[in-house]
């Protein structure tokens, strides 16, 4: 037979010819239906197989992309900590030029490796791109990179390009399929106008240009290519403004001149001896102190300040008799409310969009606040600052379709260390961090709530959601914030709701659909064994109930509901890790199983009520014991409904059939 | 695996133009994600697209919310060519801001070359009444001359901001069928764009 269906995959085959050599080879009508079938087994086994390798590809497709986006949040990740590290070295060298030694060196090392990297660039252009004659000659490099375009009518990518980006011209090159680069166009970025698309149907990280040619969308690979991008071709769009402005302040040395100010005030060895000898009179440094210690204010010399006010408050309580104490005592106190005034306010404009900026920016006010004792209002202050962190990077993330539960619980726990080691002393300013962690927290359910538990959310998305809230969540009890019962406590009543309404959503389908109260025929082979084997995977083995090469001695709607009712099962164990929300996830699946359990034919309809009865006994002795065990074994607990549900309706059964279910059943009464 | 035919929602164009500070993307942020955004971060050109039901017809809208700076004066007119209408924003506590309004109008006008492009002018942050700078019947004088509609905003408070995005996407839907009718009849419709010039002047 195999040999006679060869024909069908021959490049020339026709049907015409196949035909009349059929007809003339077979004997009789009979003989021609033989043929018939056999074609039509064919047929059927083709259509089969094309199932199978459609189903195998689609797989494989979801499995590569899983893994593509898997990657992608790896470099995410990776580039975000490279642009971490571009700003501590940044900020390194920063410190480097304020030391007036160094700066020119490194002043002359900034020209050079700028010179490298132009020439490096009009080398990479010259080299690299066919079809580009302009000269590059004294321009400044900005950036170079690959993107992809991308129809600005249904976002699917057209083509490869990469982009060469100077002080005023951006050229645009196809990347061709041997990687080679293939000269498009130049344009002035001087009228380029640049679009960030923040938002667009899921398309991430992509910039709309809009050129002399039209408008173009490009897409970045990561986030942070695509910011790099807008930020650098906005450099090139004010290049000759920045210029000239860069020219202008730069011949001025940095303004901190510390080493002055430190030999102007007394050297610190003579304070408690020598009044003595000097009794009566104030020595200069201690009446002209106030003055000088406002003078450091204002130059913000603040570490300076505040070791001078330490200084003269601890020679006037040893000197306490001098006439002149009390006035002066009162001046210094008066700076010294200045300072902190001063520090505090440094420190509440130290906010920023990137957390970890300003976590950096604020120790330095911070440090001496804590060095005045003043804990109370610098803590509460640190934490103003980190809350506008916080909440921006929850919107950014969101907004880019990032995780936001991982990033909220990583700056909690990163805020929460950085506190600690400030103010472990204070047990005020702790109880200050507890309360603060509260109302993050509830900032962060509101935001959950209002955008990823919306009403009509299915249970297994909210399952998947809190699963990723709860567990960095727990983790934070490492450092000391038990947070997540009051995390539950938050969700709670949102969770019930939709717990509730998926209830009712569920219980409203069941015995919706047309029901034969025949056992489920699969119809092929392969559809049987696929079916099999899902279930396998949920953890029922139905192979006893199958008859024949593709039945299954069950109703359809008793199948697919095994099926559901375990994939529920898992979603509802998930949430009920947390206590409080056990007894509604419980009544759920009760309440469903016995739905289920009740259904029965029309009164018309002429069944075998031995199958009838048959399918529940299946519910009960197979269906349930499993349910209840993979209920307890993902949640760690027992689901009592469920269990009580399965005594009742075996003792109505009566027969007690104890086959599977005594594993499970017999610590009950 | 073929190219689909994009039909899809219709899909409107809007663009936010107005003085810097003024809430352009504080409005935006609101109408988009239901928030308030307390910091202020100058803009460059962001865009956002969001689907919402306008009359019970499922379409799409894609905001552009631009820069006011004054350097960016020179490209402004890349970004407008691709506006189907325009939200014209002013703050009622800075009356510089509603002089700036002129000049972006006239730009608009120059760019799309029609009268009668769908316009908003719109005063915002009307939830600080107490510091309003700008008249309200200044505005809506302002409105009349250049027969537009003047609606007040609140981007802290929601009030309006759902009115104005509605009210402009339903004038831009208004002059598509007009002009689809337009090109598929006659050009009547040439002499009732004269019209509303005539009536204008
Ligand atoms: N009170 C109040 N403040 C607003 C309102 N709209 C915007 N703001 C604030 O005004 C500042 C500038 O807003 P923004 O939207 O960035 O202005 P844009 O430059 O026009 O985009 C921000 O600090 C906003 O919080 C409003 O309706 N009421
Ligand atoms: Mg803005």
């Amino acid at each position: 037979m195999t040999q006679s269906m060869k024909e069908f995959d021959d490049f020339n085959f026709s049907v015409d010819k196949y035909t009349k050599e059929l007809t003339r080879e077979c004997v009789g009508g009979s003989d021609l239906q033989q043929r018939k079938k056999e074609i039509e087994a064919y047929s059927e086994q083709t259509s089969a197989t094309l199932k199978q390798t459609c189903k195998r590809n689609y797989m494989k497709f979801i499995e590569t992309a899983k893994e593509i986006t898997h990657l992608e949040s790896e470099m995410y990740q990776l580039s975000h900590i490279l642009i971490e590290q571009r700003n501590i070295l940044a900020s390194l060298t920063d410190g480097k030029t304020s030391s007036n030694l160094k700066a020119e060196s490194v002043e002359a090392d900034n020209a050079t490796t700028e010179d490298l990297e132009n020439s490096h660039a009009t080398r990479a252009v010259k080299e690299m791109v066919q079809g580009f004659n302009g000269n590059l000659e004294g321009k400044t490099f900005l950036n170079e990179g690959a993107l992809i375009e991308l129809d600005p009518n249904d976002y699917r990518p057209i083509q490869r390009v990469f982009f060469f980006l100077f002080n005023d011209v951006l050229i645009v090159c196809k990347v061709k399929h041997d990687k080679r680069l293939e000269f498009l166009s130049e344009y002035d970025p001087k009228k380029i106008a640049v679009i960030n698309i923040r938002d667009l149907d899921g398309v991430k990280n992509a910039i709309s240009i809009i050129t002399t040619d039209g408008s173009k969308m490009y897409q970045s690979i990561t986030a942070a290519g695509k910011s790099e991008w807008i930020e650098k071709l906005n450099e090139a769009f004010r290049f000759d403004q920045l210029k000239k402005t860069k020219k202008g302040p730069a011949p001025q040395p940095p303004t901190r001149v510390k080493q002055q100010p430190k030999s102007e005030t007394p050297p610190p060895s003579h304070s408690p001896a020598e009044p003595k000898s000097l009794e009566d009179e104030t020595p200069e440094w201690v009446s002209t102190a106030s003055e000088e210690i406002q003078t450091l204010i204002a130059q913000r010399h603040f570490e300076d300040a505040q070791a001078l006010i330490k200084r003269t408050q601890d020679y006037l309580r040893l000197n306490n008799k001098l006439p002149s104490a009390t006035i002066i005592e009162r001046k210094v106190k008066e700076q010294e409310l200045k300072l902190t005034n001063v520090l505090l306010k440094e420190l509440s404009n130290s906010h920023n969009r990137n957390l970890q900026i300003a976590l950096r920016a604020v120790k330095r006010p911070l440090k001496i606040l804590v060095e005045m004792g003043r804990f109370r209002q610098a803590s509460a202050t640190l934490l103003k600052v980190c809350t506008v962190s916080l909440r921006v990077a929850q919107r950014e993330a969101r907004r880019n379709n990032a995780e936001i539960s991982e990033l909220f619980f990583c700056d909690l726990t990163q805020v929460a260390c950085d506190f600690l080691n400030a103010f472990e002393e204070q047990p005020a300013c702790v109880s200050a961090l507890v309360v603060w962690c509260n109302a993050e927290l509830q900032y962060f359910a509101s935001q959950l709530i209002k955008h990823y538990l919306t009403k009509g959310t299915a249970l297994e998305a909210v399952a998947k959601c809190v699963e990723r809230v709860r567990k960095p969540s727990t983790k934070l009890t490492e450092i000391g914030l038990d947070i997540s019962y009051h995390l539950e406590g938050l969700l709670r009543t949102t969770l019930e709701s939709l717990i509730e309404e998926s209830k009712q959503r569920l219980l409203d389908t069941v015995g919706r659909t047309e029901e034969s109260w025949q056992p489920h025929n699969l119809h092929t082979k392969s559809n049987l064994k696929r079916m099999l084997l899902e279930l396998d995977s949920l953890g029922i083995d139905v192979r006893a109930q199958t008859t024949g090469d593709t039945w299954i001695n069950l109703t359809q709607s008793t199948v697919v509901f095994i099926r559901h009712f375990l994939q529920l099962t898992e979603h509802c164990a998930c949430l009920a890790k947390c206590e409080t929300l056990l007894q509604s996830l419980e009544l759920l699946l009760r309440d469903l199983f016995v739905a289920q359990h009740a259904l029965k034919p029309p009164s018309d309809m002429a069944v075998d009520p031995n199958f009838v009865m048959k399918n529940k006994i299946f519910l009960v002795d197979n269906l349930l014991p499993i349910a209840i065990e993979k209920f307890r074994h993902i949640s760690g607990r027992q689901c009592d409904s469920l269990r009580e549900l399965q005594t009742k309706l075996a003792r109505q059964q009566g027969a007690p059939l104890p086959k599977q279910r005594s594993v499970y059943t017999t610590d009950v009464f | 695996m073929s190219k689909k035919p994009t039909a899809g929602p219709a899909l409107h164009k809007v663009i936010m133009v107005g003085s810097g500070g003024v809430g352009k993307s504080a409005l935006t942020l609101q109408f988009m994600y239901d928030e308030f955004v307390e910091d202020y971060e100058p803009t460059k050109a962001d865009s956002y697209r969001k689907k919402v039901v306008l009359d019970g017809e499922e379409v799409q809208i894609d905001i552009l919310d631009t820069a006011g700076q004054e350097d960016y004066a020179a490209i402004r007119d890349n970004y407008f060519r691709s506006g189907e209408g325009f939200l014209c924003v002013f703050s009622i506590t800075d009356d510089e801001s509603f002089q700036a309004t002129q000049e972006f109008r006239e730009q608009i006008l120059r760019v799309k070359n029609d009268e009668s492009i769908p316009f908003l002018l719109v005063g915002n942050k009307c939830d600080l009444n107490d510091k309003r700078k700008v008249p309200l019947n200044e505005c809506q004088l302002r409105a009349q001359q250049w027969s537009v509609p003047y609606v007040e905003t609140s981007a802290k408070t929601r009030e309006n901001v759902d009115k104005v995005f509605f009210d402009l996407m339903r004038e831009i839907r208004s002059r598509k069928t007009e002009d689809s009718k337009a090109t598929s009849g006659r050009a009547k419709d040439r002499c009732k764009k004269r019209r509303l010039k005539c009536t204008l002047l």
